[in-house]
């Protein structure tokens, strides 16, 4: 196991309130970020919400309209492609179709003029590196889709770049390879300490790899956070429904003060909410309290709360092996929310219709307003 | 039968496709000047005649320098035309790629007097050089269509890829492109030249006193004692024309096996 390095503190990238226009139709408005060298970080939303476009913005593939864009520091406004410390995975891997896997991987060293001995060399160093040793003298069309995505990573690593930009590049895979992939990037991403900058659309997949996740909407950056942040403590209604599973009740804010807002929430009656916990509600909408669906807990029988708990009938119960979701309604409320529960050995699966317990504490609930 | 009448029908049009094909080398094999059943017994003396005719050897000269010529030129013109309407968005693209095809559909005769009244105008003296111009003009569109087809079953990012990987623009269309399209640069060569040398209105008309195959060919017609030495001449055309154009194939599938792509026909 190789342990997690610490990112440093130095910036990598930075960019300066960087639009993109396309004729009449803002890409990119205002991004200001900065990403940090070493790091894991991830451009996560929807798509057409700027984030595959930023990510060309810092390969050279589009000019920006206005701002900054810096790499370790040097504007690289006037900077092609070919002469960026970066270096790309394509989401369709663009492996040269007519060379072989070898010739794939040592393009980019062609411009050093290496001994042949020292080129084979470096090509067999990171075609292991991606764990395709021996597989050089292949054609690069007969490989699988797991495969061109190692050739796209050894050909990309093989040039030493200061950063590797990953543009959605595990979305062709199915489910299983995908996952195999995720643990096999991270473990790379430590081993070299490259920046990777990755572009995906799936908050998993953002969740389990990243350092730090940046999550967009037309064209803006919502939330820049680490992964648990963006989970317990989104910042928006919007980032919180694109992340995972939660549920919103209707509550209303009764009174405010610098360490505590004083909130009626369906469900939970007057409670207080730390202001951290507090977190911007869609336009037109009334505050309401969201939870994540494994925040509370559904009692056995005799089982006391350590907090707080409420009353609670089961209207649909999902069974998923590991876990069961149950979709609860809470007494005092109008619609079910979703509860998650780990299966344990011994403990029966409850029934539709069961009247049950819910343990809660204020401190897993996030206000929206 | 099922399908009975669709079999019939197919070797009915094999036989008024080919039968023409088949009589030319009976009629060049055929030891008599009048060309008619029955068939008068085996000579190749045609072949030895048309060896020693007067004029055959400098119009077979000027079809191929124009033929090569016209290939080549309608060609390189064809990568930059299909490339840029494959890869780049300019106003009035649509217009000017009409434009370009306008030939494939214009009757011949038409352009050939058209060109043949400008050449007058700008007072240019006819030669094989007209010829070229005018055949480049007639082969594009067809260089077009088959290199745009090219062009446009490549991945954009290949491109990318290769300027990611620190090539220039310039490097990475010879590293990458080109090697990725030469089978329908090929194919497009090898379809205008065969347009080229079978080509006789524009040649012609813009010849002036150089003749080319086809005119030679046309103006042999008038002698009846002549004729059997055109079917000698038109036997070897033939086979040349199915060797070129298998040797065309033969590249374009080896191009696509190579690429890994999927064989979905192609012009040939």
């Amino acid at each position: 196991m190789i342990p997690k390095p610490a990112v440093s503190d130095q910036t990598m990238i930075e960019f300066k309130d960087v639009h993109k226009w396309y004729g009449d139709y803002h890409a990119l408005r205002g991004i200001t970020a900065t990403i940090r060298a070493g790091e894991f970080f991830s451009l996560l939303g929807p798509s057409g919400c700027g984030k595959t476009t930023l990510l060309r913005t810092i390969a050279g593939f589009e000019g920006i309209s206005e701002g900054v864009v810096l790499i370790d520091g040097k504007d690289v406004a006037d900077v092609p492609a070919n002469k960026r410390p970066t270096n790309m995975v394509f989401q369709s891997y663009a492996i040269f179709p007519h060379l072989t896997v070898a010739q794939n991987v040592g393009f980019g060293l062609r411009k050093q003029r290496l001994a042949k001995a020292d080129l084979d060399a470096r090509v067999a160093e990171a075609l292991e590196m991606v764990g395709l040793k021996g597989y050089g003298a292949r054609a690069a069309h007969a490989l699988s889709g797991g495969q061109r995505q190692r050739v796209a990573l050894a050909r990309a690593l093989i040039l030493k770049p200061k950063v590797l930009l990953l543009d959605e590049p595990l979305s062709a895979l199915d489910k299983k390879m995908r996952e195999q992939m995720q643990v096999e990037l991270i473990k790379l991403q430590r081993q070299v300490g490259i920046t990777f900058i990755l572009v995906t659309h799936d908050q998993e997949e953002a969740l389990v790899m990243s350092d730090r996740i940046a999550v967009m909407f037309e064209g803006e950056i919502a939330q820049l956070s680490d992964a648990e942040t963006l989970y317990r403590r989104p910042n928006s209604r919007r980032v919180a429904d694109f992340i995972g599973t939660m549920n919103f009740l209707p509550a209303e804010v009764i009174s405010e003060t610098a360490g505590s807002i004083e909130v009626e929430a369906q469900g939970f009656g007057r409670i207080h909410v730390d202001p951290k916990q507090a977190a911007s509600e869609a336009p037109g909408k009334s505050a309401s309290i969201g939870f994540r669906p494994e925040t509370l807990t559904i009692l056995h029988e005799g089982q006391q709360a350590t907090d707080r708990e409420v009353g609670a009938t089961i209207e649909e119960v999902v069974y998923y092996g590991d876990m069961t979701y149950y979709d609860v309604k809470i007494d005092g409320t109008e619609k079910p929310v979703r509860l998650s529960m780990r299966n344990v050995f011994g403990r029966p699966v409850l029934d539709i219709g069961m009247r049950t317990r819910i343990a809660w504490s204020p401190g897993a609930l996030v206000l929206f307003r | 039968m099922r399908g009975g009448w669709f079999k019939v029908y197919a070797l009915a049009y094999l036989v008024f496709l080919y039968a023409p094909i088949v009589l030319l080398p009976m009629f060049a094999f055929n030891d008599a000047t009048v060309i008619a059943f029955p068939l008068n017994g085996f000579t190749t003396k045609w072949f030895s005649e048309m060896w020693v005719a007067p004029g055959l050897w400098p119009a077979l000269k000027n079809s191929l320098i124009i033929a090569v010529s016209s290939a080549v030129i309608a060609t390189a013109l064809g990568i930059f035309a299909a490339r840029a309407s494959t890869r780049y968005k300019f106003p009035g693209k649509a217009g000017i790629m009409g434009l370009i095809m306008l030939p494939l559909v214009l009757p011949e005769i038409i352009v050939a007097v058209s060109l043949l009244v400008v050449l007058l105008g700008i007072g240019m003296p006819l030669s094989i050089f007209t010829v070229i111009l005018g055949h480049v003009l007639m082969t594009t569109p067809f260089t077009i269509a088959i290199l745009t087809s090219a062009f446009q079953s490549l991945d954009r990012s290949l491109e990318e890829a290769a300027y990611d990987l620190g090539e220039t623009p310039i490097s990475a269309f010879r590293l990458v492109i080109l090697p990725l399209v030469m089978p329908g640069i090929i194919s497009s060569l090898l379809i205008s030249f065969t347009i080229s040398l079978d080509e006789f209105i524009i040649a012609f008309f813009l010849g002036g006193t150089q003749v080319t195959l086809p005119v030679y060919i046309f103006s042999q017609f008038r002698f009846p004692q002549s004729v059997p030495v055109i079917m000698a001449l038109g036997t070897i055309l033939v086979a040349l024309s199915i060797l070129l154009l298998s040797i065309a194939e033969y590249f374009r599938r080896r191009g696509i096996a190579k690429s890994g792509g999927k064989d979905t026909g192609g012009f040939l």
